[in-house]
């Protein structure tokens, strides 16, 4: 290549850069995360391709994005996936709903009080980091059924970034607004609802966004046991019956909703955060 | 109800705990006259917060009582607010909402939105209504604070040192105006300030606290029509003889830091509770 030519193409890709900068933003962030997506198919193929082209993976060859989506096509609207996704989301959503019971107003006795936050800090920070999977064994002795245990896996998981973050909104809480609500006559109610509630709703939402990527991945392998419904299920009957193509479909079923409902909580933080930007 | 004082103090004695060898406030006697403004000023430490905030109802003192026409203070009321330093007003909402948040409290915002937007016409802040308050600047803020405030008709205001963050500009406008409502509405109002440029412009009688221990040790009274004039001679004079005063007690501090300065102060006999009714009616 002559030095005018690279001259050229470095023209080209300054000229085409300075394009790019004076598309609206939205457009440009649109464009970089089409780039993702398609860096990621991309990197899926090429791995599609290695495994069909060894012998000794050949078999495997249906995880690659043509059949799986393939299979993921005539899926979609089949009752099969319908009932294997509202089964996962419902125990998500138990469990959540358990975490946010229990998470909450602990959360608010942490943020409110010291004594508590020194008593609970290093047991709940001990918890928190077991992984949820570690309590199988128990919550198989203690629930009767084994959709029991997976929800209390799924609290397990939800409760300690729901107490966190609720705790960490109550401390920022600036006692002058209880001072003036006070003045102003509000009740012990109205404190609760027009002043802590708004004051806490985004940290709360934070912690519940980081509880729902937790509990989604605690999920799947939670119901590789027992359960003959759910996502977990389905990927490991999937596996047992040869079927790559819908494993590999689940997989993106799994993603797509993961990233809905953490797409649902960033919005919930959005909609409830008063931080001036 | 005419003249009477809305607001009575009497042997108010407050330790903030038992181990003070003075007390925070000492033996404080003081009645507050009706639609007036009164300025209380004096040291930093001497405990005007501590005695508004008692006005208020948020604290109880040690010893001694206060009362607001009938009643003894012993909590927190919207018909006598208090406004602090700060605006601390509420980030997730707008200005209306802020400004209305007392009648929300009362459960009467629904007969009385017309109040609320008239008293945000009268601070200023109609076009600002439905911005959340963070895009409003500190001057603005304190505006709505005191809309808030009077949204529930309170018949005592008390401000502690509310301008006190505010530029020089903004101050004397919002002085001046707060001064006006309190007359024109016949709002009985105390404004706790360091500011003695203040207190002439804004009071028609100041009270002089000493610290170690707290304790009144003089009242003046500012005869000047509104609005003021600061740079009327008789203004000037006002200030000097304020000035004055404080350094004749800080004189008598000097000598003796941690003992009572001797004040012969009649003692303000609070009328009993049957007496104040009878009056009322
Ligand atoms: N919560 C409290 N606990 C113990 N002591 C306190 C408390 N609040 C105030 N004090 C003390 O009581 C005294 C009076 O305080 P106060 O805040 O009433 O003073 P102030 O006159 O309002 O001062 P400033 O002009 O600086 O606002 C001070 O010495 C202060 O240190
Ligand atoms: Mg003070």
């Amino acid at each position: 290549m002559s030095t005018a030519q690279v001259a050229l193409r470095a023209e080209f890709f300054s000229q085409l850069s300075a394009d790019f900068k004076k598309m609206p933003l939205w457009v440009q962030s649109t464009i970089n995360s089409v780039i993702g997506m398609s860096i990621l198919l991309l990197m899926w193929w090429i791995g599609g391709i290695l495994i069909a082209s060894n012998p000794d993976t050949e078999a495997f060859a249906d995880f690659a994005p043509g059949p799986a989506l393939a299979a993921l096509w005539s899926l979609i609207g089949t009752e099969f996936l319908n009932e294997t996704i509202i089964s996962s989301l419902e125990r998500i959503l138990v469990g959540l709903f358990w975490g946010i019971v229990i998470g909450v107003p602990l959360g608010v006795m942490m943020g409110y009080f010291l004594a508590v936050r020194q008593i609970a800090n290093m047991p709940f920070q001990f918890l928190r980091m077991i992984s949820p999977l570690a309590w199988m064994p128990i919550a198989v002795l203690a629930f009767e059924t084994w959709d029991g245990a997976i929800i209390f896996l799924i609290v397990m998981a939800t409760v300690w970034p729901i107490v966190f973050g609720t705790a960490h909104g109550v401390q920022r809480i600036d006692p002058n607004w209880f001072r003036v609500a006070r003045n102003l006559g509000a009740d012990g109610f109205q404190m609760l609802r027009r002043v802590i509630m708004p004051a806490i709703a985004q940290d709360v939402f934070a912690g519940i966004r980081l509880a729902v990527g937790v509990a989604w991945v605690v999920l799947v392998p939670a119901e590789y046991l027992g359960v003959t419904s759910g996502l977990g299920y389905a990927i490991n009957d999937a596996r047992d019956t040869l079927d790559y193509a819908t494993l590999a479909a689940m997989v993106v079923v799994i993603g797509v909703i993961g990233y809905l409902l953490d797409a649902i909580a960033v919005f919930l933080i959005k909609r409830y955060s008063w931080h001036a930007s | 109800m005419s003249n009477a004082s809305p607001i009575w103090i009497s042997d108010l004695t407050h330790y903030y705990n038992r181990q003070q060898s003075m007390p925070t406030l000492d033996d404080i006697n003081l009645s507050i006259p009706q639609g007036q403004l009164t300025a209380l000023i004096g040291r930093s430490g001497c405990g005007k917060s501590t005695l508004l905030q008692m006005v208020a109802g948020l604290l109880i003192p040690t010893e001694g009582a206060i009362r607001i026409r009938a009643h003894t203070v012993t909590k927190p009321s919207a018909k006598w607010n208090m406004m602090f330093q700060k605006p601390s007003l509420y980030p997730w909402m707008t200005v209306r909402e802020n400004a209305a948040l007392g009648l929300v409290f009362a459960g009467t915002y629904n007969q009385k939105k017309d109040r609320v937007e008239e008293l945000l016409d009268m601070v200023g802040l109609s076009e600002h209504k439905d911005k959340n308050v963070q895009a409003l600047s500190g001057g603005q803020q304190q505006r709505v604070a005191l809309a808030r405030s009077l949204a529930t008709e309170p018949e005592v205001l008390l401000l502690d040192e509310p301008f006190s963050a505010l530029d020089a500009f903004t101050r004397t406008a919002l002085q001046t105006e707060v001064a006006q409502i309190c007359h024109d509405q016949n709002i009985t109002m105390v404004l706790v300030t360091h500011d003695i440029e203040e207190a002439v412009a804004m009071a028609d009688q100041v009270v002089i606290m000493s610290h170690n221990p707290g304790q009144i040790v003089g009242e003046k009274s500012i005869p000047l029509a509104y609005p003021r004039d600061r740079n009327s001679a008789e203004f000037a004079e006002l200030k000097d003889e304020l000035f004055a005063e404080f350094e004749t007690i800080d004189k008598a501090k000097q000598d003796k830091p941690f003992e009572r300065l001797e004040v012969v102060r009649p003692k303000s006999t609070a009328p009993s509770v049957e007496k104040m009714l009878q009056q009322a009616s």
